[in-house]
């Protein structure tokens, strides 16, 4: 892999990191419950992201089959504090 | 010395992190919960999605697998913000960006109770 993308790879994981961060203090300081289920949801996308950016740094296809997995997870949990957020019971 | 699917791959990815990158500017500056919702279903919508693309290209083997997750991606993210959005809606929290509500009329039995 050549040196510009190996680069730039490298800083598009930074810059995810620091958006991790972002939205963790998101989740801290939100104001009402909905920002913390926004939060979360990005959260868990941006780990998939980086999930992806470690698939082409090490240069390995696993890494792509744990992020299909964690996309599924923190969609099916997005929707359900989703819906126990407005009625107020889960099934 | 940069065979095509280099170049490519490279695009996507600065595409993805800069799709990313205005989503959360979007969840920190907007000033109303619905107009954040719209920004970060861009986040996972168009950056992880470029930012698969780009894997797709860079790394061997991946075709297959990106394109799965390219799908189930495009296909959940809508369905997760509307949830979010309508769970928002019931229980009340006021639409202080938008112009006018026409749901209210439709729904009148949801009342706003915070």
């Amino acid at each position: 892999m050549t040196a510009l993308i190996h680069y730039s790879v490298w800083g598009a994981l930074i810059i995810h990191i620091g958006m991790v961060l972002i939205c963790v203090w998101r989740v801290w300081r939100g104001e009402n419950i909905i920002d913390r289920l926004i939060g979360l949801d990005v959260t868990t996308t941006l780990t998939l992201a980086i999930l992806v950016l470690i698939a082409i740094l090490e240069e390995n296809s696993l890494f792509i089959d744990v992020s299909l997995g964690l996309a599924t997870l923190s969609a099916i949990a997005s929707v359900a504090l989703a819906k126990y957020v407005a009625d107020q019971r889960m099934f | 010395m940069y065979s095509v699917s280099q170049i490519i791959g490279l695009l996507c990815l600065v595409l993805g992190t800069v799709f990313s990158m205005l989503g959360i500017l979007g969840l920190l500056r907007l000033p109303d919960v619905y107009a954040r919702l719209h920004a970060t279903g861009k986040v996972s919508g168009l950056g992880a999605v470029f930012l698969l693309a780009a894997a797709i290209f860079l790394t061997p083997l991946s075709a297959g697998k990106g394109l799965v997750l390219i799908g189930l991606l495009l296909l959940t993210t809508p369905a997760v913000s509307h949830a979010i959005a309508s769970a928002a809606y019931r229980i009340g929290i006021p639409i202080k960006a938008g112009q006018r509500d026409e749901l209210r009329k439709r729904l009148p039995k949801i009342k706003p109770h915070e």
